[in-house]
C-alpha cells in the first residue's frame, strides 16, 4: 500500500462518529451500579489496614510503643517508620521541580513529622474496626516543634526550617525566566500597575476516596495492587522501586475511578504500606481512605502568592509583564509537587515582548500540595486579569477595548511568549467578542455606574486566557528530570466475533476516554463504534503508556489510536483484497465487513477476516498470522486552548453580598471529538472553578497549625443549588500540532471564574476604588474590601 | 465485643435474614454483607450523599443508618432500577443528558431522583436543584443531572448539557 493511499484513507470522512455526541461506552455499567471501583474489590480472606497519623503540624517522634496493638486479637502486623526506612526506598517524585533540593520521603515518618496527617504507624487486622482500635492502642510520644503555616512567613529568616539536614531555609527552589528587559520597560512605561494576589488552598475532593487492595503470591513472586489512580503504569514503576521488586513482579489494576482531577497522580504512602503488609502476611490487604484522612493526607492544590506587574504605554499597549510568585508545597514532596504552569502561561494571550517570571517553592507545615486541575493556570489568571482591569481604570480605557488592543491576532500565531511557550493557533479576539456580545456589553455599559433599581451595583468582569494542554516532547521532559514520557500507547486486537479490543493504560475516571478512543478507532478503521470494546487501566493487559493528566490524554492518545487503527485496518484490507480478488484501493471497512466501493456485492465479514488472521488460515502469501497492532504516539508540541469569559455580578455595597447574574464562557478546544463530553468537561471544571473562587478554602489556624475545616461538613464544594447559570459558547479552530487538530479540554473551566468574578465586583464598585486580591471571594471579603477602600486603612483590622 | 443482631430486611424485593454487628452502618451492610456494591460510600457523615438508598420509598443516607435499623423494612438500591439489562427511563435520561462522568455519585443521584419521581411532585428546575443538592457531584457541574431529572419529572426531552429547555 502506498503512503498516499494511507493518508487519504486516514483523513476520509468516515462513519460520522467523530464529532458526534455518541452515547458513552462507560455509562451502562455506571448507571446500573456495576462500576468496579477499588473498594468494590474484596478478595477472600482480606485483612484491613488502618494508618496512625501525626496530630501535630511539626513534631519529633520520641518513642513508639506498638506492643499493646501487637497483642490485640485479630491484629496481624504493625509497621513503624524505622522498619519502613530499612525495608523500602523513598517514594519517588515523578515531576521534580528543576533545580530543587532532593527531599526523599518514606511511606511512614522516620523521626520528624512535617504535617498534620502524616502517616506514622500502620496496622493490618481482621477488620478495619480492629485495625483502628489497634492504632488507638499504640503509644506515640511526640515532641511538638515550632511550625510555620503561612507561605510567605515560611521564607522569613526566623521561620523554623522543615528539613534542616538538607536545607538552610524553606525555599525549595527558585526558577527565574526572562526575555528582553522588563525592568527597563517598566521604568519607561506610561503606566504601571502592580498587586499581590493570594490564592487559597483547596482540594480536588474526588467523590471516591483513594483506595488500594493488594495481593501477593510469594511462590509466583506476583504482587497485584488494585489502586484508584490516574496513572497505573507509573504507580507500577513506583511500587517496584520502593518495594525493591522487579517491575515484572508488579501488576497494577485500575478499574473505575471515582474522580481524579490530579489528586490521584502517582503513588501515595498508604498504597505502598498495604502492599508491604500483603507481602508479609501473605493475605490480601485492603485500605480505603476515610474522608477525615482524605482532607489531611491526599494532596491539596493551588495555594500561592503572586506579585504581578504590568507596564503599558500611553495607548495601553502592554510593554512588560512580570510575575514573582511563591507556591506552597506543604511539608514535603508529592508525586507531582506544586503547580508548575503559572510560569508557562503567565503573560496569557497577549502580545508582550519583555517579561520576567519567577517561581519560588516554599515548604510549610501543611499537607503536601500536588497536581490539581489547572495546575497554576487559574492562579496566574486571577493576578494578570485583575491587573489588566486596574490598568484600564488607570488609563481610562475600557477593559474590553484594552484587551482587544493587546490580544494576539490570528496572524501573529504561532507566537513564542516570554516564558518560551509557543502558542500554536487560534482566534483569541473572537472568543472575547463572543462573550461581550452575549452579555450585551455595550448595553450594560450604557446603563452607566451607580446602583440599579434594586439598590445593587452591577459590574462586568472579563478575563481572557490561554491554557496549555498536553506538553512538549520527551526531550523537554528529560531536561526537567520528569520521569514519564510525552507519548501515549494503544493496542488494538481483533477478536473472533468481528470486533476490536482496544487496550489503553489510561484509566477511566470520568474523562469519557473510553468513548473518545473508540470514536477515533471507528472513524479511522471503519468498524462499528459498538463493536469496539475498551479495556483500560490494567498494566498486565495494556501497553506501557504515560497516563491521564495535563489535559494530554486525547492529544497523545488520538494519535496512538489513529496509528494503531491504520495498521490494523490495512492488514485487514490486504487479506480481504486477496479473498475478493480486487484491488486494495477499492476496499474499505464499513461497519461489520470489508466491502468494495466499486461493487458492494463484493464483501467479506470482519468476523471471517479476523478468524482467518487469528488462526493463520487463508492469508496472503507472506502475511504473518495474527491481527493486532500497537502504536506509540508523541505529539509534536503542546496545544494551547484558549477562551474568554464574562461575568455580570450584582453587589450589595452595604453587606458585600453578591450574585452572579450571568456567566458566559467562550472557549476553543480545537477539533471536538464528542461535543457532549467536551461540554461536560467544561461545566465540571467550571464548577470547581466556582468552588475555588467562592466557597472552597482549607484553613489552617496559625497558632496551632491545625486544619480547622477538614471535613465534608466544613468544606463547601458547590451543590446543584449553588451553581450559577452558565452559558457556553465555543469556536473550533483546529490545532496544527495535534492529530485531528484536537486540543485538551479537561482543565479549561477551572481558569476563568476567579478573575471574571473579581473583576465584575471591582467594576461594580469602581466608584469606591475596591480591589479584590485573593480567592476565595466571599461576602465578608467583599465587605472588608469596601471598608478598606473607604477607610484607606486595613479592612482586615476593621 | 458487641453482640451480633439478627435482622430481616427486604432488599430489592428479596427477603434477607442476616446477622450483623450493631455498629455496622446500612451502606456497609448493603456493600459488604449483601455484595450490592452499587451503593457507594463517600464521607460516612451524611454529607456527600453517595450512599443514598430508598428506605420504604424515602431517600435516606445509608451511612447515617445502622444495619439493625433496617430490620423489618424495605430497601431499594441502584441495582433495582434496570430490568433485564434494560435501563429504566431515569437511567436512560441520565445517559442521554450526559448526566454522569466518573459515575461514583450516580447511584445516589438516581435514588434521590427516583424518590422525587415516585412522590408525584411537579418541580421546576430551581426546586430540582434544591432537591438534588443532598448529593454532591464533582464532575458534571450538575447541568446534565438537572436536565435528566427535569426530563423525567416534567416530560421535557433529556439532552446533553447545554441543549436543554427551560433555561
Amino acid at each position: 500500500m502506498s503512503e498516499s493511499t494511507t493518508t487519504e484513507r486516514t483523513e476520509r470522512k468516515a462513519p460520522g462518529v467523530l464529532g458526534s455526541s455518541v452515547p458513552r461506552k462507560e455509562d451502562n455499567r455506571l448507571l446500573q451500579g456495576d462500576g468496579r471501583f477499588t473498594d468494590d474489590v474484596e478478595p477472600a480472606h482480606s485483612l484491613h489496614m488502618a494508618v496512625g497519623r501525626c496530630p501535630f503540624p511539626h513534631a519529633r517522634v520520641e518513642s513508639i510503643d506498638v506492643e499493646p496493638a501487637v497483642a490485640m486479637p485479630g491484629v496481624h502486623g504493625v509497621y513503624t517508620g524505622a522498619e519502613i526506612a530499612a525495608r523500602t526506598e523513598p517514594l519517588s517524585v515523578l515531576r521534580p521541580v528543576p533545580g530543587a533540593v532532593n527531599l526523599p520521603f518514606y511511606a511512614l515518618a522516620a523521626e520528624v513529622c512535617v504535617f498534620e496527617g502524616q502517616p506514622v504507624v500502620s496496622v493490618v487486622a481482621d477488620s478495619r474496626q480492629i485495625a483502628e482500635d489497634a492504632i488507638e492502642a499504640i503509644w506515640i510520644d511526640y515532641e511538638p516543634l515550632d511550625h510555620v503555616s503561612d507561605t510567605l512567613a515560611a521564607l522569613e529568616p526566623d521561620a523554623p526550617v522543615l528539613h534542616p539536614e538538607q536545607m538552610e531555609d524553606n525555599l525549595l527552589v527558585a526558577n527565574p525566566q526572562e526575555r528582553g528587559d522588563a525592568q527597563e520597560q517598566l521604568r519607561n512605561a506610561a503606566a504601571v500597575v502592580e498587586g499581590t494576589f493570594r490564592i487559597g488552598r483547596v482540594t480536588a475532593l474526588p467523590m471516591e476516596p483513594r483506595a488500594v487492595v493488594a495481593e501477593w503470591r510469594p511462590g509466583a513472586r506476583e504482587l497485584t495492587a488494585h489502586v484508584s489512580t490516574q496513572v497505573p503504569h507509573l504507580v507500577r514503576m513506583q511500587l517496584a522501586e520502593s518495594l525493591r521488586l522487579s517491575e515484572g513482579e508488579v501488576r497494577v489494576i485500575t478499574g473505575d475511578v471515582g474522580g481524579g482531577f490530579g489528586l490521584k497522580l502517582g503513588l501515595y504512602p498508604e498504597e505502598l504500606l498495604a502492599c508491604l503488609h500483603a507481602i508479609d502476611t501473605r493475605r490480601p490487604v485492603k485500605w480505603t481512605e476515610d474522608r477525615i484522612e482524605h482532607f489531611r493526607a491526599s494532596t491539596h492544590g493551588r495555594e500561592s502568592v503572586h506579585e504581578y506587574k504590568i507596564g503599558a504605554d500611553a495607548d495601553g499597549n502592554f510593554v512588560a509583564m512580570t510575575d514573582r510568585y511563591t507556591t506552597d508545597l506543604g511539608g514535603q514532596n508529592s508525586a507531582f509537587g506544586s503547580a508548575q504552569l503559572s510560569s508557562i502561561v503567565f503573560s496569557g494571550p497577549y502580545r508582550v515582548e519583555d517579561g520576567e517570571v519567577e517561581r519560588r517553592v516554599a515548604l510549610t507545615n501543611k499537607t503536601p500540595i500536588g497536581a490539581y486541575r489547572g495546575y497554576g493556570q487559574p492562579e496566574v489568571d486571577l493576578a494578570r486579569e485583575s491587573l489588566v482591569d486596574r490598568l484600564a481604570r488607570k488609563l481610562g480605557i475600557d477593559p474590553l477595548e484594552l484587551r482587544m488592543r493587546n490580544l494576539l491576532r490570528e496572524d501573529e500565531l504561532p507566537y513564542r511568549n516570554a516564558a518560551g511557550a509557543v502558542y500554536d493557533s487560534g482566534n483569541y479576539a473572537e472568543c472575547l467578542k463572543m462573550v461581550a456580545e452575549a452579555i450585551d456589553y455595550e448595553g450594560l455599559r450604557a446603563a452607566g455606574p451607580g446602583p440599579g433599581e434594586d439598590g445593587r451595583y452591577r459590574g462586568i468582569g472579563l478575563t481572557s486566557f490561554v491554557e496549555r494542554t498536553g506538553y512538549a516532547s520527551a526531550k523537554f521532559l528529560a531536561r526537567r528530570g520528569s520521569r514519564f514520557g510525552a507519548h501515549e500507547s494503544v493496542t488494538l486486537r481483533a477478536n473472533r466475533s468481528g470486533g476490536i479490543d482496544l487496550f489503553t493504560g489510561v484509566s477511566t475516571f470520568g474523562q469519557s476516554n473510553e468513548t473518545a478512543f473508540a470514536q477515533i478507532c471507528a472513524e479511522v478503521h471503519g468498524i462499528d463504534f459498538d463493536a469496539i470494546t475498551v479495556h483500560a487501566g490494567d498494566t498486565l493487559a495494556t501497553p506501557l503508556n504515560t497516563g491521564a493528566f495535563a489535559s494530554r490524554t486525547l492529544i497523545a492518545g488520538a494519535g496512538a489510536v489513529r496509528d494503531a487503527a491504520v495498521k490494523l485496518r490495512d492488514k485487514t484490507l490486504r487479506i480481504a483484497a486477496e479473498w475478493l480478488d480486487v484491488d486494495l484501493d477499492e476496499l474499505e471497512v464499513a461497519g461489520d465487513a470489508v466491502i468494495s466501493r466499486r461493487d458492494p456485492a463484493k464483501r467479506a465479514s470482519l468476523a471471517d477476516l479476523h478468524m482467518a488472521a487469528i488462526v493463520g488460515q487463508g492469508l496472503p502469501e507472506g502475511e504473518e498470522p495474527g491481527l493486532e497492532s500497537t502504536a506509540h504516539f508523541e505529539p509534536e508540541d503542546a496545544a494551547y486552548a484558549y477562551g474568554s469569559a464574562a461575568a455580570v455580578v450584582a453587589v450589595d455595597a452595604e453587606t458585600g453580598e453578591f450574585e452572579i447574574e450571568r456567566f458566559v464562557l467562550a472557549h476553543d478546544s480545537g477539533r471536538i471529538v464528542n461535543p457532549a463530553a467536551v461540554e461536560g468537561q467544561v461545566r465540571g471544571a467550571l464548577a470547581q472553578g466556582f468552588g475555588a473562587a467562592l466557597t472552597e478554602e482549607l484553613r489552617y489556624e496559625a497558632n496551632s497549625g491545625q486544619l480547622v475545616n477538614g471535613t465534608m461538613l466544613d468544606y463547601f464544594v458547590p451543590t446543584a443549588a449553588d451553581m450559577p447559570q452558565v452559558e457556553l459558547l465555543h469556536t473550533e479552530v483546529p490545532s496544527p500540532v495535534t492529530p485531528f487538530g484536537v486540543r485538551g479540554v479537561g482543565e479549561t473551566g477551572t481558569i476563568p471564574p476567579g478573575a471574571a468574578i473579581a473583576n465584575a465586583i471591582c467594576d461594580a464598585l469602581a466608584e469606591f476604588d475596591v480591589e479584590i486580591s485573593s480567592l476565595p471571594i466571599t461576602p465578608e471579603s467583599v465587605w472588608r474590601a469596601i471598608r478598606q477602600a473607604g477607610d484607606g486603612g486595613d479592612g482586615r483590622e476593621g | 465485643m458487641d453482640e451480633a443482631i439478627e435482622i430481616t430486611v427486604t432488599v430489592n424485593g428479596t427477603v434477607h435474614r442476616e446477622t450483623v454487628e450493631p455498629r455496622m452502618h446500612a451502606a456497609d451492610f448493603l456493600r459488604r454483607v449483601l455484595g450490592l456494591t452499587g451503593t457507594h460510600v463517600g464521607c460516612e457523615q451524611g454529607v456527600c450523599g453517595m450512599c443514598t438508598v430508598l428506605l420504604d420509598g424515602e431517600a435516606v443516607k445509608g451511612c447515617l443508618l445502622l444495619a439493625p435499623q433496617l430490620d423489618g423494612h424495605e430497601v431499594r438500591t441502584v441495582e433495582s432500577l434496570a430490568e433485564g439489562g434494560e435501563l429504566a427511563p431515569l437511567q436512560q435520561a441520565f445517559k442521554d443528558a450526559h448526566g454522569l462522568q466518573c459515575g461514583f455519585c450516580t447511584p445516589g443521584m438516581l435514588m434521590t431522583a427516583t424518590a422525587l419521581k415516585e412522590s408525584g411532585r411537579k418541580l421546576d428546575r430551581d426546586e430540582i436543584r434544591e432537591e438534588m443538592s443532598g448529593v454532591l457531584c464533582r464532575c458534571t457541574g450538575y447541568e446534565g443531572i438537572v436536565n435528566a431529572v427535569d426530563a423525567v419529572l416534567n416530560g421535557t426531552v433529556a439532552t446533553a448539557a447545554g441543549e436543554g429547555e427551560g433555561r
